[in-house]
């Protein structure tokens, strides 16, 4: 039997004994016998030696993406996390333990989460951050219904450049309270966002909210961005950040976000295949109490030392329960415990030379693709960080895609939304090149795309 | 037992570094000045062994179960297998992009497909999705399918209603609320649905009635298929809160029970690790009525080949970025592996052992309000402490003295001064019997030492009430507060 359950002999007997009872199955007597179950069909069990030889056996049917030149990116990067990290998120009095409900047992925890919050903060320029929420797209649909208790209104703002996920994420957000999510036309040149189309939103004075994303959906940076808080007067304004990026361009606090969201999984969490993430989310102080999730604040104990604790409980689900700002319980802590050590191991200084090498990896790669027939790179005229679009003028992005990938190189991601039945778009492909790729890594990318551009062909 | 929580006087990371010099962040070529960021992050620039120490020692002063026993109700704490912790950091694993094409992930799709079929088979339903991050958003989820699918009966103008009863967990009320329904409480009876009342509630208003079984006082709800009938006889669906499968993995399951649609805990009944409040897995098992309605995308088996199926036409489309927690979803599946048909049923039976155990030592001491056979968990009210002048929170810091964790306090709301207890299969009789003799040393301790509790951590009583009346969330505040100490 599986030694995980604690099965020492003789100890079932005993404790059945103490209950006076003959068989555990009289346990379930109050079970009716028409629910009862016969066999689920899950199979033996096994030795922990078979299990590890089972699952890496289907972990062989992967190829990682140490195998390829890697130029994948969106919301989820591949990028080095130092082996500091990995060795204190290992630490089992962390991650075996449950939320922090008992404070003076957990202040290790709760110091990190105090911290971690801290550092949103910094990043953000805003006041109060939360201690984390599941993902980046999540955090953009708490993000929409923060800005619906901070203002009237049925229409959410965002761009049409936003990443199909979460366009559906929000949309599902929305629904609950019969919102609506609006999309923002973009100038077809730069990717801007029509400033005229959210001035006319704004005066028919349905909209209470708006988000816009830094970098956006295309990779670009939008000179826009500075001149929506005056475009929308008291209308919230929310913006979804890479934090990295966060490392060297002014903090949306600066240009008047009243609430700062972003996908944290780039400081020192691994890819795997899509989660966990972390979400993050901070807003302005003067609505700390509308703010979704937990969060932690610092007081003292009866001795009157520093200790901290989670605070403004009366906002969250176990105490308000159906007047709650969110129903959020469990969420992403052991992820911020990662992403506040990696940003602590590699420093300020190293987070901006860390984005100012995605950059300029980025600019090598648009440029040398620019000259490649049949691909407009970058596809708008903006500025750029780590990531860019670029344009097939022939050819599909699933084509082009499949005949890098047999030059073992992952080209990057499409843009277009893969659901049947909604609109085919340019044939578009978001390049982000990972932190592994190396002048080497560019020039095969370069070269699998001119080998694509002399013969096409494929999907 | 002699119990020390480590007591360091360890500094917050940013007074581990010299002062902060204000200068620009680096200009990036190509990006305009207006852009960068004019004053650099202000966050420390450490040596990589300060940041370890550092944070080692604040693991120190962190209590986990592998600390000790950590009996609270409803949260399932058992041990967390070190396999999983291995195999989920494999480089075929963490090293995965979920848009990697798809002939290069076919072990994640596969993981993926199998635990999804598994789930499947150990909880009766027609389909599986992993999407969802958490059990709240797991809940959020299914009441966006039911949503969805009055929307299509053209009934959800009408079934605005979601009823749960008073038992049920803040997630659940919270979940409905962001949905878009109004809900309301089914007053419980010795713990239990009350049948008749939840028969006057329910309506053709009814969307969803929403119930955790066993619950959260730990009874089985033995009336579990007359519910199950009376909310179809509405025409509305009925959800599980999967947060208490622990105790009836094997001998029944929602499927079975006449369940619509469920969330799991993967970080409860499948032993992923809690880590310190996340990350979660709450995967939603869906029968043949709801399943259409699943998050996008699914993965599919063609021949012996997986990939992802975006052509659901019902689907309510995406709940979070990629699929599911795989890092997560890779822990349960190698956790369900090892016990397999036998050991999952073992696990259900050791808890439901375990939890009876120590709920018959402790009704010794303190009064039980409910029926004497209980599931996973047991609920003690702790009244008799007033007397005394002390309550269930004093005994709950007094225990941490004794190098245990405490049981969830003041939940379930409808017992007074709660305790509510669950031991899961991971604890020996050797533990249940050192944890009983806590409880019975506390509650033989005077009442000065028990509200003086806990002196054994590495701080005191925590005064909560300042942190919410004055709070100081950040550094940004905590300098904002020295400034105004240094110039009244």
């Amino acid at each position: 039997m599986v030694r995980w359950i604690s099965d020492e002999v003789g100890e079932e007997a005993a404790l059945l004994e103490v209950l006076g009872l003959a068989s555990v199955d009289e346990l379930f007597r109050d079970v009716p016998r028409k629910a009862r179950l016969g066999r689920m069909g899950v199979g033996p069990s096994r030795e922990e030696p078979e299990v590890v030889a089972e699952v890496d056996k289907l972990l062989e049917r992967n190829r990682p993406l140490g195998r390829f030149a890697n130029f994948l990116g969106g919301r989820i990067a591949c990028r080095y996390s130092p082996a500091a990290v990995d060795a204190i998120v290992s630490r089992s009095e962390f991650y075996t333990a449950y939320t922090p409900y008992q404070a003076e047992a957990s202040q290790g925890m709760l110091r990190t989460l105090f911290e971690f919050q801290s550092l949103w903060v910094e990043l953000t320029g805003l006041d109060v951050a939360n201690a984390s929420l599941y993902d980046g797209a999540s955090a953009a649909g708490e993000a929409l219904l923060f800005c619906r208790r901070l203002h009237e209104g049925r229409r959410f703002l965002v761009p049409a450049s936003l990443p199909w996920e979460e366009r559906s994420v929000l949309a599902n957000y929305a629904s609950g309270p019969g919102l609506v999510v609006e999309e923002i036309p973009y100038d077809a040149r730069t990717g801007r966002l029509d400033l005229d189309f959210v001035r006319q939103a704004v005066s028919a004075h349905d909209v209470f909210g708006l988000l816009a994303d830094v970098p956006n959906g295309f990779g670009a940076l939008d000179e826009h961005l500075f001149e929506l808080k005056s475009t929308l007067g008291d209308v919230p304004l929310a913006v979804a950040a890479d934090p990295l990026s966060l490392s060297v361009l002014e903090p949306p606090g600066a240009y008047g976000a009243d609430v700062v969201v972003g996908e944290g999984q780039g400081f020192g969490i691994p890819p795997s295949f899509g989660g966990p993430l972390l979400g993050l989310f901070a807003c302005r102080r003067e609505h700390a109490r509308q703010a979704p999730g937990r969060i932690v604040g610092a007081t003292v104990d009866a001795y009157g030392r520093p200790a901290y604790t989670l605070t403004l409980q009366t906002r969250e689900q176990h105490i308000r329960r159906s007047k709650a700002t969110s129903n959020i319980c469990t969420n992403e802590s052991l992820m911020a415990l990662a992403f506040v050590v990696y940003a602590s191991v590699v420093g300020p200084k190293g987070l901006a030379s860390l984005q100012s090498s995605l950059a300029e990896k980025a600019r090598t790669l648009a440029s040398a693709l620019g000259s490649v027939e049949g691909i407009r790179s970058p596809r708008f005229e903006a500025p750029y960080l780590g990531e860019f679009t670029i344009e097939l003028t022939r050819g599909t992005a699933a084509g082009f895609l499949d005949r890098l990938r047999r030059r073992k190189v992952l080209g990057g991601h499409p843009l277009a939304d893969p659901r049947p039945g909604t609109p085919a778009g340019p044939e578009r492909v978001l390049v982000a090149p990972a932190e592994s790729v190396g002048e080497k890594e560019i020039a095969r990318y370069a070269a699998a795309a001119k080998a694509w551009a002399a013969a096409p062909g494929g999907r | 037992m002699t119990y020390r929580q480590a007591r360091w006087d360890e500094p917050p990371i940013w007074d581990l570094a010299h002062a902060h010099a204000p200068e620009p962040a680096p200009a990036i070529p190509g990006v305009p000045e207006r852009f960068r960021r004019r004053e650099a992050l202000r966050w420390p620039e450490l040596s990589e062994p300060t940041v370890v120490r550092h944070y080692t020692r604040l693991s120190q002063m962190n209590y986990g179960i592998d600390s000790g026993v950590y009996p609270l109700g409803s949260c399932t704490m058992k041990y967390n297998p070190k396999v999983s912790e291995l195999l989920a950091r494999r480089p075929g694993a963490a090293q995965v992009h979920p848009y990697q094409p798809e002939a290069t992930v076919q072990g994640s799709l596969e993981i993926t497909w199998r635990l999804e079929k598994l789930l499947a088979k150990i909880t009766g339903f027609h389909e599986v999705s992993l999407q969802p991050a958490a059990g709240a958003q797991g809940e959020y989820t299914s009441l966006l399918m039911v949503r969805a699918h009055y929307r299509d009966l053209g009934e959800i103008d009408r079934r605005t209603e979601v009823l749960l009863p008073d038992t049920a967990h803040g997630t659940n009320p919270a979940s409905a609320a962001m949905a878009g329904f109004v809900t309301r409480e089914i007053p419980s009876k010795n713990g239990c649905v009350d049948l008749a009342a939840l028969r006057t509630a329910l309506s053709d208003r009814t969307a969803c009635f929403m119930l955790t079984n066993p619950n959260t006082a730990g009874l089985f709800e033995g009336e579990i298929l007359e519910i199950a009938e009376a909310v179809h006889a509405a025409g509305a669906m009925l959800y599980y809160d999967g947060a208490n499968l622990n105790a009836i993995l094997g001998v029944t399951n929602p499927g079975r029970m006449g369940f619509d649609i469920a969330h799991l805990n993967l970080h409860k009944t499948f032993a992923t690790p809690h880590g310190g409040g996340g990350p979660g897995a709450g995967v939603l098992g869906a029968g043949e009525t709801l399943a259409p309605y699943l998050p996008v995308p699914r993965v599919a088996k063609v021949g012996r080949k997986f990939r992802l199926d975006y052509d659901r036409p019902k689907s309510i489309g995406k709940i979070k970025t990629a699929y599911g927690n795989f890092g997560l979803d890779l822990r349960a599946y190698a956790y369900i592996l090892a016990h397999g048909e036998e050991g999952l049923r073992h696990v259900a039976r050791r808890a439901v052992l375990n939890s009876n155990y120590l709920a018959a030592r402790l009704g010794r001491r303190l009064p039980r309000p409910f029926r004497p056979l209980v599931k996973h968990e047991f609920v003690l009210s702790g009244t008799p402490l007033k007397e005394r002048g002390v309550r269930t929170l004093d005994l709950a810091k007094r225990l941490l003295d004794e190098g245990v964790h405490a049981p969830t306090v003041y939940f379930p709301t409808l017992v007074e001064e709660a305790l509510m207890i669950e031991v899961p299969e991971t604890e020996s009789k050797r533990e249940l019997d050192e944890f009983a003799a806590a409880v019975e040393r506390a509650l033989d301790d005077s009442p000065e030492h028990l509200k003086a509790a806990p002196t054994s951590c590495s701080v005191g009583r925590i005064d909560e009430v300042r942190a919410a009346r004055e709070p100081v969330l950040s550094w940004k505040d905590l300098r904002a507060a020295s400034a105004k100490v240094e110039t009244p």
